[in-house]
């Protein structure tokens, strides 16, 4: 391996901060490598006020000015930090990591993004739309005031029916009249629970689905072991295993997890 | 003069620094980052006789100057290792340490007797009996004096290889306990593994940890180990290699004036993944305009 193909830990600058709701915002860095190689479901550990980095799904690149975007919704003092950062502000960036969503195989898709699902969701339909590939988003919210990322042309649910469908995304995903989605795949960002009912939904539809772990992280490169998610592996004579969330995920296909 | 080389014992390393057991695998993941023939060794993830699954729900818990971990050893057993990693880390042209755990005496006897047959690659065998997480394990075993002069004793007879003895600080009196491993016939003692903690969610009213416990580490130890090498370097004749939330370069030189003939890094690199390059090129620049060499500051420590 020639040092420029080596993984680097980056410096990058915030470039714009924008707050989209009460706890949420949307920043953009500079780092021309990370908007390069970054696919759809990959995320970045950026640096906060607190010990270890931050896991962020990407939620869009810009090639040409060098910038990847992320939503941080502030939930403890690391994720504080990091939306009270200023436009000009440096962090250490680790990136992209992780394994994206494979979408070789399939000629449609049904995007389905809950709480912070909803970026890494943007970053795919993204992507989709720039190879011309149909697919439709779905994006469920507990209330109109939590709703980010949203395009007219999405399917809506929110928890008490203040606007879109009154349900959550399995109501919406009932709604979509599935022939006209051909060879098609699932690909979920959400909440545990919703994730299971989504994968759940595929299932019965006998639709592919990959869903996107979380657990709380430390390293994000795989060398510590601490945010494993457990999957079936009656295939290698066990009941489950344990698997490095960020390096062999965080995408993972629905039937293999063990919620 | 203004090297950095250090010797532990016979085994003579390029540079002081070591990556900790359990914070590097096998180097895999790292040598994507840096190349790691400039380190002095690595210590291999703990290695179990069967395969572990360690354990499960939440293994880590941050805190204000480190972190806990629950991982339990998970490892994919001695036999994987030595089919599948063995010879990679063979290929990283620096040293190989193999950290082996247990939960018995006959475990440990078991694992270093394999291991020996592999004696051309392995360059130190690093006893973990100070692992936390694993309940009635290998941390029992290296609180109590006499069982690490037992298990020691029994491992001396299977093997020529260096035996370095990780022990545990969650202890009264960790002299007694080093000294105890030195006189069985033990070659280095590293110090130290991470210290028994909790974290509270304080909405919840449960521990963060599901394991309820975990391995603090990060610089918020470092005084801790610190400490201990300075108290064990002074009873004993065999090396000390410390281990504990080490961070810059100026902590390397701190432990080894403490009297560490080397030093690991285990959380820093989880936090920063190539620190061991920045470390690795200040301690350079710190023996080139001191005009020493490195070795010469271990166990300096002038007491008041």
């Amino acid at each position: 391996m020639t040092v420029s193909e080596l993984n680097k830990e980056y410096r990058a600058v915030l470039v714009e901060k924008k707050q989209l709701n009460e706890d949420t915002f949307y920043l953009s860095f500079r780092c021309p490598d990370i908007a390069q190689k970054a696919i759809p479901g990959q995320f970045v550990n950026i640096s906060c006020s607190n010990f270890l980095k931050r896991p962020f799904g990407v939620a869009s690149t810009d090639v040409a000015n060098g910038l990847f975007y992320v939503g941080v919704k502030t939930i403890g003092k690391g994720t504080n930090s990091i939306a009270s950062l200023n436009e000009g502000d440096m962090v250490d960036v680790l990136g992209p990591l992780g394994n994206g969503f494979n979408f070789e195989g399939f000629d449609s898709f049904i995007l389905v993004a809950g709480g912070t699902g909803v970026f890494p969701i943007n970053f795919a339909s993204e992507y989709l739309q720039a190879k011309n590939v149909k697919h439709t988003v779905v994006q469920g919210f507990r209330c109109k005031s939590q709703i980010v990322m949203n395009r007219p042309e999405y399917v809506l649910s929110t928890d008490n029916g203040d606007v879109g469908i009154h349900g959550n995304c399995c109501d919406c995903l009932d709604t979509l009249d599935l022939s006209l989605y051909k060879n098609c795949a699932v690909c979920c960002v959400g909440p545990l629970p919703m994730m299971k009912a989504v994968g759940a939904w595929a299932t019965k539809n006998n639709l592919k689905c990959f869903v996107s772990m979380e657990q709380r992280m430390a390293c994000g490169i795989g060398i510590c072991l601490v945010c494993v998610c457990k999957l079936n592996a009656e295939a290698e004579g066990q009941e489950f295993k344990h698997v490095r969330c960020c390096k062999e995920g965080p995408v993972f296909p629905y039937e293999e997890v063990i919620f | 003069m203004s090297s950095i080389n250090v010797k532990v014992g016979d085994l003579a390393l390029n540079s002081p620094l070591i990556l900790a057991s359990g914070t590097c695998n096998f180097g895999h993941e790292l040598s994507s980052y840096y190349d790691l023939s400039i380190l002095g060794g690595l210590s291999s993830k703990g290695l179990t006789l069967l395969p572990r699954l360690g354990n499960e729900g939440c293994r880590v818990a941050e805190t204000e100057c480190g972190m806990l971990n629950s991982v339990g050893l998970q490892n994919p057993g001695v036999e994987s290792f030595i089919k599948n990693d063995l010879d990679y880390m063979n290929t990283l042209g620096t040293k190989v340490i193999i950290n082996v755990a247990g939960h018995s005496i006959e475990d440990y006897v078991g694992m270093v007797s394999r291991l020996d047959q592999f004696s051309s690659k392995i360059d130190a065998l690093e006893i973990n009996l100070s692992c936390p997480n694993v309940r009635a394990g290998c941390m029992s075993i290296g609180s109590e004096r006499d069982q690490v002069s037992e298990v020691v004793s029994a491992m001396r007879k299977l093997t020529k290889l260096p035996l370095w003895i990780k022990l545990t600080p969650n202890v009264t009196d960790i002299k007694s306990i080093a000294y105890a491993a030195q006189e069985a016939g033990a070659d280095a003692i590293v110090l130290i593994n991470t210290l028994l903690g909790m974290v509270i969610d304080i909405k919840t009213r449960r521990p963060v940890l599901h394991n309820n416990t975990g391995g603090y580490s990060g610089p918020g130890i470092k005084p801790v180990a610190i400490r201990m090498v300075a108290e064990c370097a002074s009873v004993l004749s065999i090396p000390v290699i410390g281990c504990g939330g080490v961070m810059t370069y100026e902590d390397v030189i701190e432990f080894m004036i403490a009297g560490a003939s080397a030093v690991q890094i285990g959380t820093g690199s989880l936090v920063h993944p190539t620190l061991p390059v920045k470390i690795t090129e200040d301690l350079i620049d710190y023996v080139k305009k001191n005009d020493i060499d490195l070795s010469s500051l271990t166990g300096t420590l002038r007491m008041w």
